[in-house]
């Protein structure tokens, strides 16, 4: 029988990697890529502790809704994306600053 | 036994999926690689005798997502908007450029160490259940647990879903010229009312 920990493990690999994407890759699209393994890691996460810890089927509800909510937020970010590029030409993060303020030094 | 062996093959899909997709140059290939990690998280659900969640991740993740994120990258140029080559860089190609690599290995660095730390105090907290390897289907009581104790959220989830479906229309419309007619009528107007 496969223990708890094994299953954690490959989470905490999903949750890292996911987190590398999102902070290094400058490309959104990429970063939309790095959420999906974050969502992925908690869905993951939930259906294994409803096995081994709570042993009723709470975690499968979550993790359908984690799923259904990632599927939206795809949708939407996607258009965003798009609509960005068709503004901008270009999907490079340090593109989007039109609200940052200006520094004065 | 087959547990096992579905474990074993899924995980290391997933790991080294995940490596590669944070390895990789192409965007392109990247996308291909988050396919591969889904459908191991899919296989792990199986060993977790999660049937119906690991049907809806393939159909959901594999058959939507995934496409959509094909389909954005082809319309937006596929680019990863490399920095000029550093020496860091040619090792490690697939990063935005040297600091932003330096943050996210620093970042994931501080994580792991934190989730290791936890790891290691868990099994004195949560009292793991021992349970057999028999698999019992759980459609059925899902869809009971679904229009009983979480009505309310499915409820809430299709409202969302309905939003999100709108509101990525409308986000993503292009942005139509007026026609040049209505620009004739109003002048037309403002003419009419400089007479009277």
């Amino acid at each position: 029988m496969i223990s708890l920990k094994a299953y954690l493990f490959v989470s905490m690999i999903l949750m890292v990697t996911g987190l590398v994407v999102m902070i290094s890759r400058k490309n959104i699209v990429a970063i939309l890529l790095g959420i999906e393994l974050i969502l992925n890691s908690a869905a993951l996460n939930f259906v294994a502790y409803s096995k081994y810890a709570a042993n009723n089927l709470d975690g499968h509800i979550f993790s359908l809704f984690i799923i259904v909510i990632a599927a939206a937020e795809a949708a939407v970010g996607l258009a965003i994306v798009i609509r960005f590029f068709q503004v901008k030409e270009t999907i490079h993060i340090d593109e989007a600053s039109e609200l940052r303020e200006e520094l004065t030094r | 036994m087959f547990a096992n062996i579905l474990f074993s093959v899924s995980s290391l899909l997933v790991i080294s999926s995940c490596i590669l997709m944070m390895w990789t140059k192409n965007l392109m290939h990247s996308c291909v690689y988050l396919l591969g990690v889904l459908i191991g998280v899919a296989g792990l659900y199986l060993t977790l005798g999660a049937d119906f969640v690991a049907a809806t991740q393939i159909m959901v993740y594999v058959g939507g997502v995934v496409i959509l994120m094909l389909f954005a990258v082809m319309l937006t140029g596929g680019k990863d908007y490399q920095s000029q080559t550093q020496k860091i860089l040619n090792l490690f190609p697939s990063m935005g450029n040297k600091y932003t690599f330096m943050w996210g290995v620093g970042v994931a660095f501080v994580f792991g160490c934190t989730l290791i730390y936890f790891f290691r105090n868990l099994f004195s907290v949560i009292k793991v259940i021992e349970s057999d390897d028999s698999y019992t289907p759980t459609i059925e009581r899902l869809g009971e647990l679904l229009v009983t104790d979480h009505l309310v959220a499915f409820e809430i989830s299709s409202v969302l879903l309905l939003g999100a479906l709108v509101g990525a229309a409308i986000i993503a419309r292009p942005r139509k010229e007026r026609p040049a007619f209505i620009d004739d009528i109003v002048d037309d107007h403002h003419h009419d009312e400089e007479h009277h």
